[in-house]
């Protein structure tokens, strides 16, 4: 990914990072304020520790890496986050569950919902996941990194990262199932 | 109930959208939601919602965010000098 030939310098890259990392610092802290905060602050640290990156590996998973850290040592104390063990406590068994099909009359009408849903939807979805959800959700769907990488930006095993992402999506779609439901866009009974 | 493919389609499906499976298994379950309308309805609304996430996120930083960025970072090189 990093081309490493004359015209590279480790700024240049990272400032070309600035507009993706602040997309997410504003997804982790919900707010634009704590959201420079946190972006201001990723890219303090990076240049400190500028002689610590490896040329050549990836810098975008390092910086994201940074910023995690940040948010969990310094915005996630300030935000005080409730019940986050209850989603944590989901049981294997629930997960095998819901592993089934649905009608295919409920599938379409799902699909049919999908469409009135806009980027305010999805965003407020996502904003009612707790972090390690919506951070797990926003990495590999927003910025299309891999399992393994997500893995050493949250610091924690790939099958965690994995079973986060599972209940992540799957609680997003519930969400927007129920947005859609609201608005008369999705009929739950459909083909039951 | 569904049957065994299906049970190892739908377990596999975020894995085979976000593409971490081995070819093996990327032909194996591709191959079942060609075959399979009920999975493969699953598959297209997961993966649309993957889209609707990835879509809804695109925002740019403030200019002011890129200037007091840019200062920090001048700040350290002086400093560091
Ligand atoms: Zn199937």
């Amino acid at each position: 990914m990093t081309t490493n030939t004359d015209g590279f310098t480790f700024e240049t890259e990272a400032l070309s990072y600035m507009d993706q990392l602040y997309a997410a610092a504003l997804r982790m802290t919900r707010n634009p304020a704590d959201a420079e905060d946190l972006v201001q602050e990723t890219f303090a640290k990076a240049f400190a520790a500028e002689d610590k990156f490896t040329p050549g590996t990836n810098l975008k998973a390092w910086l994201y890496r940074i910023q995690t850290n940040a948010f969990i040592n310094t915005y996630r104390k300030k935000q005080r986050e409730p019940k986050r063990t209850d989603a944590d406590a989901v049981e294997d068994w629930q997960l095998a569950a819901a592993a089934t099909h649905q009608s295919s009359g409920l599938a379409s009408a799902e699909q049919v919902a999908l469409d009135g849903i806009g980027d305010d939807d999805v965003r407020n979805a996502l904003s009612e996941l707790s972090d390690d959800f919506r951070m797990a959700v926003y990495l590999s769907d927003v910025e299309g990194f891999a399992y393994k990488e997500i893995a050493e930006i949250m610091d924690t095993p790939v099958g965690t990262v994995m079973s986060r992402l599972h209940r992540g999506r799957r609680m997003l779609r519930e969400k927007l199932r129920d947005y859609a439901a609201e608005r008369g866009i999705y009929d739950h009974k459909a083909g039951s | 109930m569904p049957k065994r493919q299906c049970q190892e389609a739908l377990d596999k499906l975020f894995e085979y959208i976000d593409g971490e499976l081995t070819d093996e298994e990327l032909l194996r379950i591709g191959a079942h939601l060609r075959d399979c309308p009920p999975c493969e309805a699953e598959h297209r609304i997961n993966e649309r919602i993957r889209l609707l996430v990835s879509q809804a996120h695109g925002d740019k930083a403030p200019h002011q965010l890129r200037e007091r960025v840019l200062s920090t970072i001048q700040m350290a090189r002086e400093e560091s000098r």
